[in-house]
C-alpha cells in the first residue's frame, strides 16, 4: 500500500474525517425528518455527531449526583488502559520466551506447536464464560492476555525461524556459544517481528477488553460504559464511548509503529 | 506526519497522566460503595465465595441467597420507602392508537389484573385450598426447585393493582436528581416537572372500572371478538405473578383476551423491553418496572413521532425487592469501599439503593 | 603459526558427491587462494575448515591439531557480508572479543584498531544499512580480525562489488594481511584476482569436487596485474579452469 505523505497526505486526512462527519450528520438528519431513510436501520435514534461531541464533554469527568458518583470517560479509559497494559505485559513476558523456545528448538516446537494452534483458534470472547467462573478477580485480564498472547507467540516464531543462517554461522565462527547466539543474534534479529506481534496482540487485546468488560462486570472500564449507556437509553454517551475506543485503539496502534521505528532503526 | 504522530503520542500520554490522577482522586474524596451490574445467578454465586459483600436484587434471588446460607437480608425495599410501586403494566401508544377498542381491552386487562392479585392475596395464606397451586406457579414462573425460598420470596412481595401518581411523581423526582435522565430528551418532552409528567404516564381510569365490574360474570363482559395481545414480560421475576396467574387460570381467555408471547419475551430486563419491545412496536401490553418505563419513554424516544411512549394502567407488586448483605455485614456503612452487584443501570434496585445511600449520606459509585 | 591441512577429505549432502577427495595445504602465513567452477565446493571447503560443517571423511586440521566442532581460530569473511543489522561498525567488530568475554576497554582498544586498519575511523556509530558495499566488506574483514585468528577464510568478499572498489579492495586486503600476517585461504571466481593476491591457486574439478590443478605464483608484491609472467601463469591457470567449466556445462546440456 502507498500512502501520500506530508502536507497533502495530512490534508487528505482530515478532509476525509470531515466528509465522514458531515455525510453522518446529513443521514441523520435526513432519516429525523422523514426524507431519506434506510430499511431495517432506526437511522433516526443514531446520535448526530454534534449530539455525540456534547455527550463527550459532558460525560469526560466524574459527575456527582446527590449519593451518586458517575464515572468519566477518563476514568473508563484509564481502567480499561490498565488492564489491556497489564494483560499485554504479562503477554508479553511469557509470550516471547514460548516464541523463541518453540521458534528455535525443533523439539520444543513439536511439543508445543499443536498446543498453540489449537488454543489460538479459540478467540479471546470465546474464553469469556469460562472466565467469569475460573477468575476470583482480573478475569478481563486474563482475556486480553489471550488476545495479546498469540500474535506475539506467532509472530516471534516467525522472526526466529526467519533468523539468517549465516548471522549465526558468523556469531559461531566469531566464537559464540548456543545461548549467545540466542542472546546477541536470534532475539535482536527477532525484534522486529516480536513488536509487530505485540502491535498486532495489543489491537486484538484492546477490542477484546472492550468485549470483556461488557460481560465481566466491573465498575468501570470502556465497555461497562457503553453497556450501560445503552441500558440508559443515552445514545449519546454510548456513541461517545464507541469513537473514545476507536481513537485510542488507533493512538495505541502509531505509537507502538512510532516506537518502533525510533528504536528499531536499523531495519532497511 | 512525523510530528502528527508526536502529537497523538503526547496525546496518549495526557490521558494516561490525566486518568492516573482523576481515578486517584475520586475514591479519596469518600469511599463510595461500588455498584457492579451482575446477573441475579452471578450475585448469588459471587457473594457465595465472597467476591461481593452484597447485592440488591428482585426476588427469588434474595430469598435463594439466603437459604442457601450466603447472606442475611439487610434492608427490605419497604424500609427504604413504604409501599414503592415496582413492577406495572404498561400499554405501547402506537398500539394504542391504532386499535379502535383499546380502551375496552385495557379495562379487561386491568380487571385480569385485579382478580390474579385477590387470587394471589388470598392463596398466600398458608391455610388457603388454593395455596399449594399457588406455590407450583411461583416456582415454575421463578425457575425455583426450592419451596421454602419459593414460600419466601412470595412473604416478601406485595401484590398490588392500583396505580400511585403520587409514588410516580416521587420516582420522578428522585431519578431526575440521580442525573440519570438525559437532560437533552427531557427538554424535548415538554413536561413541566416530575407531577406533570406522572400525570401523562399513568392513567387510573382503566382499575377504576376493574373495580366497578370485578362482580360481574366474566361472559357478560367479554370482548365480543376476542384479539389477539403481544405480551413481554421480565424472566423469572415474581413480581409479575399476577400476569402468570392470569395466564394459567384463563383469566385472560375468560375476557376475550388471547395472550400471545411478544418476540423477545421474556427479557432479561426492563431496559430491553422498553428498546427493543416498545420500541420496536412488536409489543402491545407488557409488565416490567417502573423506571425503565419512566426513563426510557424519556431517554430512548424519538420525540419526532413518540416511538416509546408508553402508559401505564396497573400495578402488578409494591416493594419485593431486598439488599442482601454478606453475613458480617450489619449496616450499610460497612458496605463503603465494597462492591455490590445489582441488576444495572436505571432499574428500581439501581434508584432504591441510591435513595438508601443518600439517606445514610453513603457515596455509591458506578 | 597457521598451517592447514586437508587430507582426503570427502563430503557427501544426502546423496550428492559434494567434495571427493580433496587434498592441499595452507601454508603457515601463506595466502591461497581457492578457484573453480560454480558448485564445485569451493564454499563447502571454507566450512568445514570453519567447522561448521563436519567431513564424511579425511582429516583437517589446524597447527596438527584436528578440527572438531566450530573452529574458533578462524576468521570467515562472508560473500553477503553477513554483518549484524542491528549492531553498528564498532559494534560488530566487537562482537568476537565480547563472547570472549573482554572486558570493555579492550573491546574498544581492538575494534579501535581494526577500525583504523580497514579505513573506517569515522564511521563507528554507522549502522550496516547506511554503508557502501565495499565499507560493509572492510566491517566483515575488520570483524574477522579482531578475533585475532591463525587463518582468515574468505568466501569471494568482493564478488559482490564494482571492479573500481574491487581493485581497491584487493590493495587494501594485501596491505592488511602485510601488516597482520596471517595465513588466507581465498575462494574467487576471478581467475585475475586469484592471480593477482595469491601465493598459490588452488583449481577445483566440479562433480565431485576435487583439487586438479595447484599453481605456485612466485611473484613478488606489489604485483603488476598485467606484467608478462601474470600473463603466463593466467593462462595457465585459465586453460586448467576452461577444461573444468566445459565439463561442467557439458553436464548440463
Ligand atoms: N547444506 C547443503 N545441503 C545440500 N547440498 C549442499 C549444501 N551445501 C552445499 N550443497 C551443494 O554442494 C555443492 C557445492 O556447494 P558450494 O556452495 O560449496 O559450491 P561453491 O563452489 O561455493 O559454488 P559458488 O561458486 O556458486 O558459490 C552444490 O551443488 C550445492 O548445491
Ligand atoms: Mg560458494
Amino acid at each position: 500500500m502507498k500512502f501520500e505523505t506530508g502536507k497533502r497526505g495530512l490534508l487528505i486526512n482530515i478532509l476525509s474525517l470531515i466528509v465522514f462527519t458531515l455525510v453522518w450528520q446529513i443521514l441523520v438528519i435526513l432519516a429525523r425528518n422523514d426524507i431519506f431513510n434506510i430499511p431495517f436501520i432506526r437511522l433516526r435514534d443514531i446520535p448526530t455527531p454534534v449530539e455525540t461531541w456534547y455527550a463527550l464533554v459532558g460525560s469526560m469527568f466524574t459527575r456527582i449526583y446527590g449519593p451518586s458518583f458517575t464515572y468519566g470517560i477518563i476514568n473508563h479509559v484509564y481502567a480499561s488502559l490498565v488492564r489491556v497494559i497489564e494483560g499485554g505485559i504479562i503477554a508479553f513476558i511469557i509470550g516471547v520466551p514460548v516464541g523463541i523456545g518453540v521458534g528455535y528448538s525443533k523439539f520444543l516446537g513439536n511439543l508445543f506447536n499443536p498446543i498453540i494452534e489449537i488454543i489460538r483458534n479459540m478467540p479471546p470472547m470465546a474464553w469469556i464464560p469460562l472466565s467469569i467462573f475460573i477468575f476470583v478477580s482480573g478475569g478481563s485480564i486474563f482475556i486480553v492476555f489471550i488476545g495479546v498472547v498469540f500474535p506475539i507467540i506467532l509472530n516471534t516464531i516467525q522472526g526466529v525461524r526467519s533468523t539468517d543462517t549465516r548471522l549465526i554461522d558468523a556469531a559461531k565462527t566469531l566464537g559464540a556459544s548456543e545461548s549467545m547466539i540466542v542472546k546477541k543474534v536470534v532475539i535482536p534479529s527477532a525484534l522486529p517481528s516480536i513488536m509487530t506481534g505485540l502491535r498486532i496482540g495489543l489491537g486484538v487485546g484492546w477490542m477484546a477488553i472492550v468485549a470483556a468488560e461488557m460481560v465481566i462486570k466491573s465498575p468501570v472500564g470502556l465497555g461497562y460504559f457503553i453497556w450501560n449507556m445503552g441500558d440508559l437509553g443515552r445514545y449519546s454517551e454510548m456513541v461517545a464511548g464507541m469513537i473514545v475506543i476507536g481513537v485510542i485503539g488507533y493512538i495505541m496502534n502509531i505509537s507502538i509503529l512510532l516506537l518502533q521505528r525510533r528504536f528499531i532503526n536499523w531495519v532497511d | 506526519m512525523k510530528n502528527l504522530m508526536k502529537i497523538l503520542f503526547l496525546i496518549i500520554v495526557a490521558i494516561f497522566v490525566a486518568g492516573c490522577l482523576e481515578s486517584k482522586k475520586t475514591p479519596q474524596v469518600s469511599e463510595p460503595i461500588n455498584l457492579v451490574k451482575m446477573s441475579g445467578q452471578e450475585m448469588i454465586q459471587r457473594l457465595g465465595t465472597g467476591e461481593i459483600a452484597g447485592f440488591i436484587m428482585w426476588e427469588p434471588y434474595p430469598a435463594i441467597a439466603v437459604t442457601k446460607g450466603y447472606g442475611k437480608n439487610l434492608i427490605f425495599s419497604g424500609k427504604i420507602w413504604t409501599d414503592h410501586p415496582c413492577c406495572v403494566v404498561a400499554y405501547d401508544d402506537d398500539w394504542y392508537k391504532k386499535t379502535n377498542n383499546s380502551d375496552e381491552i385495557l379495562k379487561r386487562m386491568a380487571l385480569v389484573q385485579l382478580k390474579s392479585v385477590e387470587y394471589i392475596n388470598n392463596a398466600k395464606q398458608s391455610d388457603s385450598p388454593d395455596h399449594e397451586q399457588l406455590i407450583n406457579y411461583t416456582m415454575q414462573f421463578g425457575g425455583m426447585t426450592d419451596q421454602v425460598a419459593a414460600n419466601l420470596s412470595l412473604a416478601d412481595v406485595e401484590f398490588v393493582y392500583n396505580t400511585n401518581v403520587t409514588a410516580t411523581t416521587t420516582f420522578i423526582q428522585r431519578i431526575q436528581d440521580f442525573g440519570i435522565f438525559d437532560m437533552t430528551k427531557w427538554n424535548m418532552s415538554g413536561y413541566k416537572n416530575s407531577s406533570d409528567y406522572a400525570n401523562s404516564l399513568v392513567t387510573n381510569n382503566y382499575v377504576e372500572w376493574a373495580v366497578n365490574n370485578k362482580d360481574e360474570n366474566s361472559s357478560k363482559i367479554a370482548l365480543k371478538e376476542p384479539v389477539n395481545i403481544r405480551y413481554a414480560y421480565l424472566v423469572n421475576d415474581i413480581h409479575e405473578l399476577p400476569f402468570y396467574v392470569g395466564w394459567q387460570k384463563g383469566y385472560y381467555r375468560d375476557l376475550g383476551i388471547n395472550i400471545v408471547i411478544a418476540e423477545g419475551a421474556p427479557f432479561q430486563n426492563g431496559a430491553f423491553e422498553m428498546q427493543q419491545g416498545f420500541k420496536g412496536n412488536t409489543v402491545d401490553v407488557g409488565s416490567l418496572g417502573i423506571p425503565p418505563v419512566i426513563i426510557h419513554r424519556i431517554n430512548s424516544n424519538d420525540f419526532s413521532n413518540n416511538d416509546t411512549k408508553v402508559g401505564v394502567i396497573a400495578g402488578m407488586n409494591n416493594e419485593g425487592s431486598v439488599i442482601v448483605v454478606a453475613n458480617n455485614v450489619t449496616s450499610m456503612k460497612d458496605l463503603q469501599g465494597k462492591t455490590v452487584g445489582f441488576p444495572g443501570q436505571g432499574t428500581i434496585q439501581h434508584v432504591l439503593f441510591l435513595m438508601e445511600a443518600d439517606k445514610e449520606g453513603l457515596k455509591v459509585s458506578y | 603459526m597457521g598451517r592447514l591441512v586437508l587430507s582426503s577429505v570427502s563430503k557427501k549432502f544426502n546423496n550428492f558427491q559434494a567434495l571427493l577427495d580433496v587434498n592441499f595445504e595452507v601454508e603457515d602465513g601463506e595466502f591461497v587462494c581457492l578457484l573453480g567452477p560454480s558448485g564445485c565446493g569451493k564454499t563447502t571447503v571454507l566450512r568445514l575448515v570453519a567447522g561448521l560443517v563436519a567431513p564424511d571423511d579425511g582429516i583437517i586440521s589446524l597447527d596438527g591439531k584436528k578440527i572438531n566442532g566450530v573452529n574458533k581460530e578462524c576468521g570467515f569473511v562472508f560473500q553477503e557480508y553477513a554483518l549484524f543489522p542491528w549492531r553498528t561498525v564498532k559494534e560488530n567488530i566487537e562482537f568476537g572479543p565480547q563472547v570472549k568475554g573482554m572486558t570493555k576497554t579492550e573491546c574498544e582498544s581492538i575494534s579501535k584498531h581494526y577500525i583504523d586498519l580497514v579505513g573506517l575511523s569515522g564511521f563507528e556509530n554507522h549502522y550496516p544499512n547506511e554503508l557502501s558495499g565495499g565499507m560493509k566488506q572492510r566491517v566483515g574483514i575488520a570483524r574477522a580480525y579482531a578475533n585475532n585468528p591463525k587463518l582468515l577464510l574468505m568466501d569471494e568478499p568482493f564478488g559482490a562489488l564494482d571492479a573500481q572498489t574491487r581493485n581497491l579492495m584487493q590493495g587494501e586486503l594485501l596491505r592488511i594481511w602485510e601488516t597482520e600476517h596471517i595465513s588466507v585461504l581465498f575462494v574467487t571466481h576471478s581467475v585475475d584476482e586469484a592471480v593477482y593476491l595469491g601465493d598459490r591457486v588452488v583449481v577445483m574439478s566440479a562433480r565431485p569436487g576435487k583439487v586438479k590443478d595447484i599453481f605456485d605464483v612466485k611473484l613478488t608484491r606489489p604485483r603488476i596485474r598485467t606484467g608478462p609472467e601474470a600473463n603466463i601463469i593466467r593462462d595457465s591457470v585459465l586453460k586448467s579452469l576452461s577444461t573444468q567449466i566445459k565439463l561442467a556445462s557439458h553436464e548440463y546440456i
